[in-house]
């Protein structure tokens, strides 16, 4: 005998409810096939609202310029790219879920990628406005795009890491999509071949292109989410570390510091990881999906939040520490003095944001506040706060006192405007979020059914005989192939 | 039945290569005494002498220490996540990490010498005459003061010492006392997962933070950098990796750890790969900034290393530690090959023990930049990690038959 698939019964398993495959593609299917609850269009047109008044906003910002918000002579940059970089941020888990867990053949990802991968997307779209908008002259947009043109001189700055940013978000966003996608084409033929209606039937077809399930599409399949997975891994730290880089390549005192890099990626996938959290325990359980996001996922996710917490704290440390040893007035003046002290217009932000991301996810050192519902809900939120006013930190605490005190900043606090337009990326993220858990399987289907027979509870239960043989048995059965057979 | 080769017996020529090294390393540290003392010349010039004999063994010994210790980290990060692929060799993995404490004491012992001693070439913060005259220093010193100094290494050495043995005596235990109910299996898994956890804390907060700025980074005490402690690091991980890499092959070659094969030595190929490009990546990011800011106060670390007689081991070691790896570990038959994983993890080595050598010499000796002595010193070391893991190799059962994860390991597929 040789086992295909063991592991040990330490392990829990990560699909319960004693499925076979056809209850997970019905369970999977389920919501996809039936008329959305009352709740779904609550919450739709709650997000359509929201991304109505986004689009007021912008609307605003475009007819009247930027003097619509209240950025200051030394704050050119506020609410929009403390926006900017935490939707990007967000943006992390789904793909380090996608690429990374995938090389690390971490076989819980199954039950989380889909949903965190659409969520990536969607988060980068989002991330994506902001610096669109924030050119005041959006219709010159098209100047960050480096092709030879009749503008003479203007050409794009490739000195800048602004410039990088357009190239690492736009590669980020396209192979993400690109990973989210052909993930999705079995499932879309599944639903094709499931489908009663004609225009389903038309609709998934179109969206499956033509997946046959034959052992050819597989194999290509499988090969192309290696290679994708290469290229995603690197993307991941990538676009964080470029973001990170328009602050650290600078000499602002507060932005520029060698350290940024790394923290930044870790501090996004923080973020990312807690957005996934709260997304994923509405869902689960609107969906009734509990079998497939089980505890021991949502355990998981998360020890990985209290890794990179404990990362970025000791980042954020490091940082407090160098600016006291650099011995440099001005590093000192903008850690101790507008950071630290908390009588300092800013200071409150500061430790809301050491509360939220280092102390606070500390509570996840215990077993039982991992396997809490309602304490992970809670934590996921204060953990996405505590990330925005990291970024909110950087930018403002090191803009709003520069070299010349006689340009201080009076005290920044955004207008309507500026609010309406973080409130409509909102709107925007869970109008597609809402449509996405509507029209697409949240989980991947194809993929549960890859862990099934290894990781499932009623599969497992089965392999208490081996998990009891001594290792010589074993070995022999398993390493000489059936020789004593 | 086929039953388990257990236990290594280092064979005679082993032996001999071990102590035949060590001589070398001895011999070459008398050797590296002789020529940089008793020559003539003013008092500065003998202390810059002084300085580049202490500054050897301080590069060598806090290198192949980081090193050793790197093994401790991988059981602990791969015990953190439940792993259990690497269970078919971790007993190589808990040879190399039990050289901590012996390699330890030496790092600690040459550290102490040159902290105390009074040639403060090395640490110019050692010396309180000049700290009264050099406002910078004198603001630092709350951090770079000697008490401080050795209070941080003496803990750093018992503390690793110490957590290292906890974690490989719950390795050990398991080989006489089987873990026989399910609920034994989880309440064993469950312990050693705790002491990763609290070995990785204490990992976080020396090597990931306080100890490379305190021995290294204050080598250079005016300069500054956040990305250091995160950079040394990365650096000695991925050697450490490529050493444990050496060992699982030298057993493999003499027909040891049988259930260990291919697909395992893949895996330490990706791992040696990985980490040379997250060195690479944390090496440009630090460099990088750095270079575009352009603050006088920062750049004064860069100057002598890319220009001037270090230029060349600079790049050389560049060279080595990334475009080779990316080039050379990329495809996946190279991975499996005995010969290329060898010669790629003994390239690594050497490239960061390079590493390790431009970030301690430059600000000590203007030139001349590498003696021969100074390879000697490093083959000293090496010797002496042959013996001590080979010792150890030889005293417990090359297989944790026992673990509950130990299965996985024997039918592992990348």
């Amino acid at each position: 005998m040789s086992l295909l698939r063991y592991e040990s019964q330490v392990r829990p398993p990560i699909v319960d409810g004693n499925k076979d495959y056809h209850q997970v593609t019905e369970d999977i299917c389920r919501p996809v096939e039936t008329k959305p609850s009352k709740l779904w269009w609550v919450g739709f047109i709650i997000s359509l609202g929201l991304l109505g008044f986004g689009f007021v906003s912008v609307t605003m910002e475009v007819i009247y310029g930027t003097g619509q918000w209240n950025l200051g002579k030394t704050i050119g940059w506020g609410w929009d790219i403390t926006n900017f970089v935490w939707w990007v941020g967000i943006g992390h888990a789904g793909t380090l879920i996608s690429a990374i867990l995938l090389l690390f053949r971490q076989g819980w990802r199954t039950g989380v990628n889909r949903a965190a991968e659409a969520m990536t997307i969607f988060a980068v779209m989002c991330a994506g406005q902001f610096p669109i908008w924030h050119m005041g002259r959006v219709w010159n947009g098209f100047f960050v795009l480096p092709y030879p043109n009749t503008r003479g001189p203007l050409w794009v700055n490739f000195n800048s890491p602004l410039l990088w940013d357009v190239f690492a978000i736009s590669t980020y966003f396209t192979v993400s999509l690109l990973f989210w996608y052909s993930g999705l084409l079995p499932d879309m033929a599944t639903l094709r071949d499931r489908a009663k209606e004609k225009w389903r039937k038309a609709f998934y077809g179109v969206a499956a292109f033509g997946w046959t399930g034959s052992t050819k599409h597989w194999q290509r399949h499988e090969a192309l989410s290696l290679v994708l997975a290469g290229l995603s891994t690197p993307l991941v730290l990538s676009v964080h570390t470029i973001v990170s880089f328009d602050f650290a390549t600078s000499v602002i005192p507060g932005w520029h510091t060698t350290i940024f890099p790394p923290y930044f990626v870790a501090g996004a996938v923080f973020s990312g990881f807690a957005m996934v959290q709260t997304l994923l325990l509405i869902t689960r359980k609107v969906l009734a999906l509990e079998d497939y996001i089980t505890i021991e996922h949502i355990e998981v996710m998360n020890k990985v939040i209290v890794l990179t917490g404990s990362i970025v704290g000791i980042a954020y440390l490091t940082e407090l520490f160098m600016a006291w040893y650099s011995a440099v007035p001005g590093e000192q003046y903008a850690f101790f003095e507008n950071r630290l002290n908390l009588n300092s217009p800013y200071g409150w932000s500061y430790w809301l944001m050491m509360g939220c991301n280092v102390l606070s996810p500390q509570i996840f050192w215990f077993r039982k506040m991992r396997r809490n519902l309602l304490v992970t809900f809670f934590m996921s939120i204060l953990v996405n706060i505590g990330m925005w006013f990291e970024r909110f930190v950087i930018i403002v605490t090191s803009l709003y006192r520069d070299y010349l005190p006689s340009s201080w900043s009076t005290y920044y606090t955004p207008t309507i405007w500026e609010i309406g337009f973080y409130l409509g990326t909102f709107g925007l993220f869970f109008t597609c979020y809402f449509l996405f858990s509507k029209y697409f399987p949240v989980i991947a289907i194809a993929e549960i059914k890859h862990i099934l027979k290894k990781n499932g509870d009623n599969y497992k239960s089965q392999m208490d005989k081996v998990e009891n043989e001594s290792i010589e048995k074993f070995a022999d059965d398993e390493l000489h192939h059936g020789d004593h057979h | 039945m086929s039953s388990i080769r257990e236990n290594f017996a280092p064979t005679k020529k082993y032996n001999t290569l071990a102590f035949a090294l060590m001589a070398v390393g001895i011999i070459s540290i008398i050797a590296l005494y002789i020529s940089t003392h008793g020559g003539t010349g003013n008092e500065e010039e003998k202390k810059l002498q002084d300085a580049r004999f202490w500054a050897s063994l301080m590069q060598n010994s806090v290198f192949f220490l980081l090193i050793v210790n790197a093994a401790m980290f991988f059981i602990c990060a791969t015990t953190l996540a439940w792993g259990g692929w690497q269970l078919s060799f971790r007993r190589v993995t808990e040879a190399v990490s039990a050289c901590v404490p012996v390699l330890g004491v030496i790092a600690a012992a040459i550290l102490l010498s040159i902290a105390f001693g009074s040639n403060h070439t090395i640490y110019h913060w050692t010396d309180a005459e000049h700290v009264k005259h050099d406002a910078i220093l004198d603001a630092k010193k709350g951090f770079l003061n000697k008490g401080f100094y050795t209070t941080v290494t003496l803990l750093t050495v018992i503390l690793w010492s110490v957590l290292g043995w906890k974690m490989r005596q719950m390795s050990r235990k398991l080989d006489n006392e089987p873990l026989k109910t399910m609920e034994e299996k989880k309440k064993y898994i469950w312990n050693n997962t705790v002491w990763a956890a609290v070995y990785i804390v204490v990992f976080s907060l020396t090597i990931m933070s306080s100890l490379p700025w305190l021995w290294l980074m204050s080598i250079d005490a005016h300069w500054y950098s956040t990305m250091y402690s995160w950079y040394t690091f990365a650096s000695s991980f991925v050697a450490g990796v490529a050493l444990m890499t050496l060992f699982v092959v030298y057993l493999k070659n003499n027909g040891y750890l049988q259930y260990t094969n291919n697909e395992h030595l893949h895996d330490l190929g990706k791992f040696m790969f990985a980490f040379s490009i997250f060195w690479t990546y944390l090496w440009f990011s630090q460099f990088m900034l750095i270079w575009y800011a352009n603050i006088p106060e920062e750049t004064v670390y860069f100057k002598p290393r890319v220009e001037g007689a270090y230029s060349g081991i600079f790049w050389i070691m560049f060279l080595i530690n990334f475009i080779a790896p990316l080039l050379i570990l990329m495809s996946r038959d190279a991975k499996r090959n005995y010969t290329t994983i060898t010669f790629m993890a003994v390239l690594i080595i050497f490239g960061h023990w390079l590493d390790f050598y431009q970030m301690v010499f430059p600000s000590i000796s203007k030139n001349p930049p590498l003696m021969i002595a100074d390879f000697g010193v490093a083959l000293g070391f090496v010797g002496l990690i042959l013996f001590l893991v080979g010792r150890t190799l030889s005293k417990y059962p090359l297989v944790p038959k026992n673990h509950p994860f130990i299965k996985e390991s024997l039918i592992h597929h990348t």
